[in-house]
């Protein structure tokens, strides 16, 4: 009877005009944020390599390695970032690397091209919680109170139908027709990958599983959701009405309303406050220092190598005190902030936790690693690099670049062989690790678990409601 | 020996929250291979009996049975021996006669039927065969009301209940739907039916009750009928006149 009933449904949504708008509505949005998102990445990968050799090309001629400074690294471009965008757009995705000091990230997609900013990208993330949310609504919101406006209810039930098996299949048989308009052009976007020269590695395959899941899980909230409202009202006119205000509150205002409760609960330094103090210490620390500087009395000797090494000494020791001194008081900010913020961060998720929209975003941007630990994920793979940079640029100059040095080359002989140019391949490589899926499935799980928890406990709703429901 | 009744009410009454008495302690019973009906104006109860039979509501007291199981101790189990036609039959829209008649029928328990059987019920019901795959958006109330007793006759069941089944149907629709339930009667189905129309309530019932405010007025065998005019006696029932 359950496997009749939902065949029926399905063949009732499919044969509807309802069914035939959705298919082309969600064919066409799929299908151009997979032609979007490939269009966007091919163009971002080739902006990240010609800003890659850029950077290289900056240090043709030089005859040495001192020389090196202003040495960026880059965010590759990530496939399924350009499908479900995350914050990738919203981050710098270049960092100047010295072998000393703060690492910031700079140019986002976002600061470079403010008008997608105003508008944002069309991506799976906008169309699964704006357009399908809307969509599993208009399915749901006459499932139950729209049989009994149309007559059907009283004759399905004068035979011997259980409620609950009504309600299951009611269920199952709209979401399989709002799967299927779905599932098709994700599935073609899918084919369209590789006629594009982008090959998925089985990562970013399992990453696009995930993000399917979650999409379902999602709609199947919102549809459950729209079940039980319709399971709880007698007519669909106000089903559909209570949905839509649903829909505003849970898609529109609470996501923003999280961020902003969490921020009046919350404090945090913003980056100007932090930075002015940093600028003031540093300036202190600068000021002590020049009257050290001032201080420095050179060896009494006629060898000027031997007073050029014992100022870059003192240099160099003064600059590896003043690092200290600052890195320890950027650190205490730092963490101070990053504390504060991930207090304020946790406040928000929690807040927002209760709109399955909102769920669907986090675990989407957790799946495909462009969620907010994509910031720091960059900012730690940078640092571990700077490392690697400090220790070659020592080896190759004998000194960690990056502070304020003077250097002088003493020619003594005109006629001796000219230098030869650095060769910049030596430096070793950025290699940018991207968020795999595993290391954010805690989190995915987390958002995902919440998510059938509001399946299930909307569908308990309607099965109870409608337990108690009027059919006649 | 008396066949055992299929719909019984026994001490019927239901009276809704706002305490409104809808039906008051009322007794009948309807045997295999006859038709009961029952008259009645607006708001006498007679929709609120048939729903008590379907179990759309609890009886406040009493019971109605069907084959002998009160409806609201085992629903499902009665529901499997009783057919119901609504005043207005109400099928899916999008779905044509045949398939409307597949998914109800199969619903009512009754899977082995073909499509030609489907075919030869509607044209036995008046349903012409190029109506049999035409969407129901396009059908008629009477055409919608035949496929309505249409699915009541596939799904065989012994008992059929019929909520005001000839109201809005045309005087030749409404002949031939009398016309059917009498050979279903004669297939030996016992038939309730809730009507306002007392010439067909006389023509085709065995047994007529009267309805009033909730109360069985009257219930009398068409034998013991004969020869009174029914129309005048059931404008006195309304009246409370012979009460």
């Amino acid at each position: 009877m359950l496997k009749l009933i939902i065949e029926k449904e399905l063949r009732d949504i499919i044969g509807s005009t309802k069914f035939a708008i959705t298919f082309s509505i969600c064919s066409v949005l799929i299908l151009l944020s997979f032609y979007i998102g490939v269009k966007n990445y091919q163009i971002a990968q080739s902006q990240y390599e010609a800003s890659k050799r850029a950077n290289v090309r900056q240090y043709e001629g030089i005859t040495d390695w001192v020389r090196v400074h202003e040495y960026k690294i880059f965010l590759p471009p990530q496939p399924l970032a350009t499908l479900v965008n995350g914050i990738s757009n919203d981050i710098g995705r270049t960092i100047e690397v010295r072998g000393r000091g703060e690492l910031r990230s700079e140019d986002s997609r976002y600061g470079d091209d403010p008008i997608f900013a105003m508008f944002r990208f069309l991506d799976l993330d906008f169309i699964f919680s704006i357009v399908l949310s809307l969509f599993a609504i208009l399915f749901g919101y006459d499932l139950i109170n729209g049989e009994k406006e149309r007559g059907t209810l009283r004759l399905t039930f004068s035979n011997a139908v259980p409620r609950g098996y009504y309600v299951v299949a009611k269920f199952v048989g709209s979401f399989l027709a709002l799967a299927v308009p779905l599932l098709i052009p994700i599935l073609a976007g899918i084919l369209f990958l590789p006629v594009f020269n982008i090959a998925l590695t089985s990562d970013e395959w399992f990453k696009l599983f995930l993000i399917i899941v979650a999409g379902m899980l999602s709609i199947g909230a919102f549809l459950s959701l729209s079940l039980s409202v319709s399971a709880k009202t007698e007519r669909s006119s106000t089903s559909f009405l209570v949905l839509l205000s649903l829909w505003i509150m849970t898609v529109m205002i609470i996501p923003r309303l999280s961020v902003i409760g969490a921020d009046l609960f919350v404090d945090v330094p913003s980056l100007d406050e932090i930075n002015s103090q940093k600028s003031r210490f540093m300036s202190q620390v600068w000021n002590e220092d020049r009257e050290k500087m001032s201080a420095f009395s050179p060896p009494k000797t006629d060898n000027m190598q031997e007073v050029m090494t014992a100022f870059n000494k003192f240099m160099q020791d003064l600059a590896d005190e003043r690092e200290k001194k600052f890195n320890e008081l950027a650190a205490r900010l730092n963490e101070d902030r990053m504390n504060r913020q991930a207090e304020q961060q946790q406040l928000a998720l929690f807040f927002s936790g209760i709109s399955p929209s909102a769920l669907f975003s986090l675990s989407a941007s957790e799946a495909t690693g462009t969620s907010l630990r994509l910031e720091q994920h960059y900012l730690s793979q940078a640092k571990n690099y700077q490392q690697q940079y400090a220790a070659f640029m020592k080896e190759k100059t004998g000194m960690n670049t990056g502070g304020f040095s003077m250097v002088f080359r003493m020619v003594s002989d005109d006629n001796a062989e000219k230098p030869k140019p650095i060769n910049i391949s030596e430096l070793p490589q950025f290699e940018f690790a991207p968020l795999s899926a595993i290391s954010g499935i805690g989190y995915y799980a987390g958002y995902t678990g919440i998510l059938a928890a509001f399946n299930l406990l909307f569908f308990a709703g309607a099965f109870i409601s409608f337990k108690y429901y009027d059919v006649r | 020996m008396e066949h055992l009744p299929l719909l019984e009410a026994v001490d019927l009454t239901k009276r809704y929250e706002d305490g409104a008495l809808a039906v008051d302690n009322i007794s009948f019973s309807v045997h295999p291979g006859e038709i009961f009906a029952m008259l009645g104006g607006n708001g006498a109860g007679k929709t609120t009996t048939i729903n008590i039979f379907l179990n759309f509501l609890e009886p406040t007291s009493g019971e109605a049975r069907i084959a002998g199981i009160p409806t609201h101790v085992e629903p499902l189990k009665a529901k499997k021996h009783v057919a119901f036609v609504s005043e207005n039959v109400m099928l899916y829209t999008n779905f044509t006669a045949l398939q409307n008649l597949d998914y109800f029928v199969r619903l009512g328990g009754k899977t082995h039927y073909t499509k030609d059987d489907y075919r030869t019920v509607l044209l036995r019901v008046g349903l012409q065969d190029e109506a049999h795959d035409k969407k129901l958006r396009e059908f008629s109330k009477g055409m919608r009301q035949k496929c309505g007793i249409a699915i009541a006759i596939l799904k065989d069941a012994p008992a059929i209940l019929l909520d005001e089944p000839t109201s809005g149907l045309d005087p030749k629709s409404g002949f031939e739907f009398m016309q059917l339930l009498e050979s279903l009667r004669n297939e030996g189905k016992a038939i309730l039916m809730s009507t306002h129309d007392i010439f067909r309530a006389k023509e085709s019932a065995d047994t007529i009750g009267i309805m009033r405010q909730g109360h069985l007025v009257m219930q009398k065998k068409r034998s013991e009928l004969s020869g009174e005019d029914l129309e005048k006696l059931y404008m006195n029932y309304m009246a409370g006149i012979n009460e």
